[in-house]
């Protein structure tokens, strides 16, 4: 089809764009590799094949969005269609005598049968019929319905360009590219139908009917949808575009330890500082999150500190922040802010510390990014640097520093619930138990959650489950410690609870504390603690099933909803245990819409509930609790109703917010333990089942 | 400037304090930095973070365990340690003045931090006695110290409140009471890394100082009167003191 | 060589200290056991030094003494020291003479003993150190000692009379000084003055963190008492400076005196020794504070206060 002038200046046009390409290609790529090494990756092209799949599938996309995102299965299978489109469209010029419309009834030599030809054909028309559609549903969204999900609250701290509208400006670019491009090869085609229509091709035949034939269209329409692909190629690799490539491989090279065990401070065979003050001190992989990312803000919408109006912290504008600042490191001409902190440049100290590493915008983010993983690495080195921190916090680490427990309380006082008990409870430091009961510092020491504790201790006891705790010599397991980015001290705590269990003689631990039950399970093993770590709802499900607990009370009177703490959940897969206890108690339970995977974190977690400030607006307990009410409203009755939490934090986060809602007397907080106690009827010596353990 | 900072590592007095003839039995107790040095390491960290300068902390190794106090330093703020190996649990604060200050000496020390007291501090503190050794002035009882150019304006406390300014000009020797902030947390992730990093300077110990003071008894005191104890549980304990309380007409 | 005992009294607003006095008295009866004087010596400025009741008094008068300066005074007590060669200087151990013992120890080369508690006639020193958990009896070689003394250790009557002091200049010449006083710091008003109160309930740093100051403010409402507390509390910044008891804070003596958390360090005991009734909650048993208070208990504060809590 075409000339040999033409044919030349093709060559040397797409040499070119090849070139830039490739260029942009390597710059990625050293920009990556300058990351810190990350933790080893077993069997990667296994990993790389399964996120293919998974990528195919678009399965990573649902976790959220459903409507636009079956939208976007048309711009993802229209753009795979085009890339094989494309080539067949660079044979047509090349080629002389290579034409498939009508079959392929024009081939000097047909080399396949017109049935896959025509099959061929049809799947071009019809997606780009797709795309077409998919892109400007797209565009419209972002600039005529502006959805308020793709821009950032105002206290967040934005690269200026982003703030400028840079995301913008780059799907502008990549939607005009789709339209035209697709638009032109249309165009192409239906110049192509000498013969008038071909059914199967509708959309060209329906331009053709319009436009008519012509050669001077084709060769016209060839060039302008191949130029574009031309340009495209190299500006992808500088655009936020490079998800369509990167998004798919950083799926693959996803994170393989569980997710509740966080890289090490410091990367090991590294240099010794902790944690990350500058773009490459992040490892490689939370660099390459930044090519990934689709900028989709999926993250955004799932963060319980960017809920509130007033701010700071985004997941995703994190991500974008970073990636501009490469951007205008490599492609642009400010090298220099390479050197800039990255409190600076991506993300605002604030928002660090505003962090409550609930992992939901880890979770539902569709190219395997981690954004949390950055904000703990930032905090890491705040904290070797000397960084100002908040009061709270740092009384919080002087004590626990000192008394273990982050509470001020002395460390004799640890067990002090405990003695208070009827029935002894077993020093397990002292003697040999089968179950050792972790029970961490709210449910030791804050006077809300102690009645919880002892129930659950009762209760056990009238399982005749064999247990003791480790008084004094138990310490802070470290999950929020290692999260507020005191590594140091996280170890030491971790050095402290590994000799006390090296006392002990048990065959496995019980926590009720989900923080605990976090680390001690993921993370203890790292530094050589290795035990069978579970956590009580389980425990529980299977002394139910063994009939050493039975139902004696049903609780039908009960209204329920469960709040999944995230830790026993997100974190470790628990969703089931509690909500099987809840069927045995026979409550009426009702599912709050944000559940299981994707319930929204407390508010308490990762050093949160130690701050001295509070983010002004409402808070996510608050909303949670509303959400709470709401699910209740669609199922109205007049049953108790009643908030269940299996996590102490959440006893006292959710007590508060439903104070501060102005809820009391519409709904009750509740642990689960209570429920149980109730269910099962505690045996003598009893205890108040008053829910005093609700704040007062 | 040249700020030093001079540590005194000392018995702890948390737990019982064993005796041995006619001192402390220093092979069955923890030494721990004396908690008035803790207030000074501050304050001269904070005077470097407003003026500018090293902090160089230094210290007697009483029981070859000091590296882990002057990590501490370290991760505080101080930008060096150095030690000098005494490996003499019973070294006075006489000895202890003497070799600090020779080791001083070489430091061309614009201001020298020492805590008010210690303790063990039975023949007197370091600091007015290093002040004495190097002809410096010396003020203790100090609350919060400002330097600008070559002079130092100290707030000393005396009581109920009452204290005094005073100007110094440099050098002179500081003994603190309370940093005009209190001490910040140092973070363990930055002592470890300390830990793995600093180099420590070792100085052998120069120049001898004896108290001049012949020991002839140590042992807890001899108690005249002792107070009345409530025993029972906590809710016993208060019973009684409500009880007490209320018949003497005080609740 | 003589065997006179020195006394080096504090004053403050033309008023001298009660350890003073007590140095004095306790001066007295060394010197007689000595065959020496006792000799008071004072620094100021325009300063009537009559009323003690040793052998002598030296008042040294000197514009640059109006004003305690460690430098000054130092200078002034030396040149005295080595020119009189007394057996014994006494100092009291407090914010002035803490200044100066040791610093005259190392200058002079003479022995010093601190946290003094008392003085045998051959001159043995019973010293209450480390905290006041331990008591070491030393006794000073050579023939020439220091002494800093603790505040209270004598009684203050014994060292009160009428003696007339010989008033002198300064021995040194006092100019080029590089201490300077600038200016005096009167306490902060406007908070309640704990002096004034009849109860208090004092806590220590057993009270763990700023948060639980709360359930000591609970419980003193409860008592109508205010709440004092020991030095570290207010150098934490969980309690005003005008709260603090002792020898750097107030002195105060109300009828109850109830503490939490308080170890009763001799700084601490200077403060409130007087107490009419002294209770102490204190984990551990070898607490200093115990020797003092009327009554004690090892429970743990907390859980103390809040069953009061309950019961008042
Ligand atoms: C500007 C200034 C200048 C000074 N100049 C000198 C000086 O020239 N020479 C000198 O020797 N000292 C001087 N001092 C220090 C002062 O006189 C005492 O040495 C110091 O107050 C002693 O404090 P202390 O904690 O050691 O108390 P102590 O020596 O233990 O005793 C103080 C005595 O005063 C009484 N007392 C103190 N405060 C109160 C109160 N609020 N209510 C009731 N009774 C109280 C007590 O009964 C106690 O007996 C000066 C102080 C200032 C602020
Ligand atoms: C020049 C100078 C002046 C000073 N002036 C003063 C002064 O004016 N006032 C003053 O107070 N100090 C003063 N000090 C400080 C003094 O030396 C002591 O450091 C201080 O008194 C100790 O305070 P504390 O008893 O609160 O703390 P600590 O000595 O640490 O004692 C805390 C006590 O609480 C107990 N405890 C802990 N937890 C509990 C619990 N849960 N229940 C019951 N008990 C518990 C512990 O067993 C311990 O005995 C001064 C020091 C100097 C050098
Ligand atoms: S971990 Fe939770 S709080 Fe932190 S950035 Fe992600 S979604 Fe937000
Ligand atoms: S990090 Fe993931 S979820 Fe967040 S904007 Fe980027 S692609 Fe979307």
């Amino acid at each position: 089809m075409l000339t040999t002038i033409e044919r030349i200046a093709f060559i040397v046009l797409a040499l070119t764009s090849a070139g830039f390409a490739i260029h942009g290609i390597k710059t990625i790529v050293d920009s990556v590799r300058k990351g810190r090494s990350a933790p080893e990756l077993k069997n990667i092209p296994a990993s790389l094949i399964k996120a293919g799949i998974m990528v195919l599938f678009q399965q990573t996309i649902f976790k959220a969005r459903k409507i636009l995102s079956t939208i976007h299965l048309g711009l993802f299978f229209g753009l795979i269609t085009y890339a094989f489109v494309n080539l067949v469209d660079i044979l047509e010029g090349f080629i002389p005598g290579f034409d498939l419309v009508y079959g392929g009834k024009h081939l000097t030599f047909p080399f396949l049968p017109s049935g896959i030809i025509n099959a061929f054909n049809l799947i071009a028309d019809v997606m780009s019929g797709a795309l077409l559609f998919s892109i400007t549903v797209f565009l419209v969204r972002r600039f005529i319905v502006k959805d308020k999900r793709l821009t950032y609250r105002e206290n967040v701290l934005l690269n200026p360009k982003v703030k400028a509208g840079g995301q913008n400006k780059d799907s502008l670019v990549v939607g005009v590219f789709v339209i035209l491009h697709v638009a032109a090869r249309l165009l192409g085609q239906a110049f192509r139908l000498t013969d008038g229509a071909d059914p199967f091709m509708p959309i060209a035949s329906f331009l053709n009917g319009i436009f008519g034939a012509s050669q001077t269209g084709v060769h016209v329409a060839w060039w302008i949808s191949l130029c574009w692909v031309l340009y495209i190629l190299p500006y992808i690799t500088r655009s936020k575009h490079t998800h369509f490539t990167v998004g798919p491989i950083n799926l693959g090279l996803a994170k393989q330890n569980p997710r509740g065990q966080l890289d090490p401070a410091v990367p090991a065979g590294e240099k010794i500082d902790p944690g990350a003050k500058f773009i490459h001190d992040l490892s490689w992989k939370r660099v390459l999150d930044s090519y990934a990312c689709v900028q989709c803000n999926r993250c955004q919408d799932v963060c319980p500190a960017n809920f509130a109006e007033g701010a700071s912290l985004s997941p995703s504008a994190l991500e974008v922040n970073k990636r501009y600042l490469i951007k205008e490191a490599t492609f642009g001409s400010h090298p220099e802010r390479l050197l800039l902190p990255l409190t600076e440049t991506v993300i605002s100290p604030e928002a660090v510390w505003a962090c409550t590493t609930c992992h939901a915008c880890v979770s539902v983010c569709p190219v395997g990014n981690e954004p949390m993983a950055d904000i703990i690495d930032i905090r890491r080195r705040m904290i070797v640097d000397g960084a100002e921190l908040d009061s709270g916090v740092q009384n919080a680490l002087q004590s626990l520093a000192t008394n273990g427990n982050w509470m001020s309380k002395g460390k004799r006082l640890r067990g002090r619930w405990a003695k208070e008990m009827e029935i002894p409870v077993k020093n397990a430091t002292e003697e040999p138990v089968e179950n050792l009961w972790f029970v961490g510092d709210t449910a030791s020491f804050d006077e809300r959650v102690v009645p919880n504790t002892k129930m659950v201790a009762r209760i056990f006891q009238q399982a005749g489950f064999d247990f003791g705790i480790m008084y004094q010599n138990e310490s802070n397991a470290g999950n929020d410690v290692r999260r507020v980015g005191e590594e140091g001290l996280f170890e030491q705590l971790v050095e402290q609870n590994i000799a006390a269990m090296g006392k002990a003689q048990f065959k496995q631990i019980v926590t009720t504390d989900p923080h605990s039950f976090n680390t001690l399970k993921n993370e203890y093993p790292q530094f050589g603690g290795k035990f069978d770590v579970k956590h009580y709802t389980s425990v529980l499900v299977k002394l139910f099933e063994e009939g050493k607990l039975t139902v004696k009370n049903p609780l039908s009177g009960y209204k329920v909803t469960f709040h999944d703490p995230c830790y026993l959940g997100r974190y470790n897969g628990g969703f089931t245990a509690p909500r099987k206890l809840l069927e045995l108690m026979g409550v009426e339970f009702n599912e709050m819409p944000r559940n299981c995977e994707n319930s929204f974190c407390c508010g308490a977690g990762g050093g949160q509930i130690w701050m001295g400030k509070v983010a002004p607006g409402e808070r996510p307990a608050e909303n949670r609790i509303k959400e709470a009410l709401t699910t209740f409203e669609k199922n109205p009755s007049d049953k108790k109703q009643l908030f269940i939490v299996t996590c102490p934090k959440d006893m006292i986060m959710y007590s508060d917010a439903v104070k501060t809602t102005g809820n009391e007397g519409k709904i009750e907080v509740r642990d689960l333990i209570q429920l149980i106690a109730e269910a099962v009827g505690l045996e003598a010596p009893i205890i108040s089942l008053e829910t005093e353990a609700v704040a007062s | 400037m040249n700020i030093v900072v001079a540590i005194k590592h000392i018995p702890s007095i948390a737990d019982d304090l064993p005796v041995k003839g006619n001192n402390v039995d220093f092979d069955s107790v923890d030494f721990v930095l004396n908690e008035f040095d803790e207030q000074s390491i501050e304050q001269a960290v904070l005077v470097k973070e407003a003026v500018g300068g090293t902090v160089t902390v230094v210290g007697v190794d009483m029981i070859g365990e000091l590296d882990a106090v002057l990590h501490l330093a370290l991760a505080k703020g101080a930008d060096k340690a150095v030690k000098i190996t005494g490996d003499d649990p019973a070294a006075d604060s006489h000895q202890q003045a003497k070799w600090l200050a020779e080791a001083i000496k070489g430091m061309s020390a614009d201001i020298v931090f020492a805590g008010v007291q210690a303790s063990n501090d039975l023949d007197g503190q370091i600091g007015p006695m290093i002040a004495a050794h190097l002809d410096m002035p010396y003020i203790g009882g100090v609350s919060s110290v400002e330097v600008a150019g070559d002079s130092a304006m100290v707030n000393k406390e005396f009581a109920g409140g009452v204290g005094a300014k005073y100007s110094v000009s440099l050098p002179m020797v500081v003994g603190v009471q309370a940093a005009s902030k209190p001490p910040r947390y140092a973070p363990i992730s930055k002592v470890r890394q300390v830990a793995q990093t600093a180099t420590i300077e070792k100085i052998a110990p120069s120049g001898e100082a004896g108290a001049g003071l012949t020991f002839k008894k140590m042992a807890p005191p001899v108690v005249t009167g002792h107070a009345e104890m409530f025993t029972g549980s906590s809710k016993e304990v208060a019973a009684k003191i409500v009880e007490l309380l209320k018949s003497k007409g005080l609740a | 060589m003589s065997n006179d005992i020195f006394v080096i009294t504090e004053h403050m607003d033309e008023k001298f200290s009660d350890v003073s006095f007590e140095m004095v008295g306790k001066a007295k009866e060394l010197a007689s056991a000595l065959g020496g004087q006792a000799v008071a010596v004072a620094l100021g400025s325009g300063l009537s030094a009559n009323g003690f009741a040793s052998d002598s008094t030296i008042y040294v008068d000197g514009a640059n003494l109006a004003q305690f300066n460690p430098e000054a005074y130092g200078k002034v007590i030396e040149a005295l020291v080595k020119e009189k060669s007394p057996r014994l200087v006494m100092f009291g151990w407090t914010a002035t003479g803490m200044d100066l013992a040791a610093w005259l120890s190392a200058r002079l080369g003479k022995p010093c003993a601190a946290y003094v508690k008392n003085i045998g006639a051959d001159l043995t020193m019973t010293c209450q150190i480390y905290g006041g958990k331990m008591s070491a009896d030393v006794s000073p070689d050579g023939d020439m000692a220091i002494a800093a003394v603790l505040a209270g250790s004598f009684p203050v009557e014994a060292g009160q009379g009428s003696t007339a002091a010989t008033q002198i200049e300064s021995p040194v010449a006092l100019d080029g000084l590089k201490i300077k006083f600038v200016e005096a710091i009167k306490p902060a008003a406007g908070d309640v003055d704990i002096t004034a109160q009849t109860k208090l309930v004092s806590i220590g740093r057993g009270i763990g963190s700023k948060d639980n100051v709360e359930l000591a403010e609970e419980l003193a409402k409860k008592l109508g008492a205010t709440v004092s507390s020991s030095r570290p509390v207010v150098d934490a910044g969980w309690m005003p400076r005008t709260r603090q008891v002792g020898k750097s804070g107030l002195k105060v003596k109300p009828k109850l005196y109830l503490m939490l958390g308080i170890s009763g360090a001799p700084e601490h005991l200077e403060g409130m020794k007087g107490a009419e009734l002294i209770i102490a909650i204190n984990t551990d048993k070898k607490a200093p504070i115990f020797n003092v208070a009327h009554y004690g208990s090892t429970a743990d504060l907390f859980e103390v206060a809040e069953a009061m809590l309950e019961l008042l």
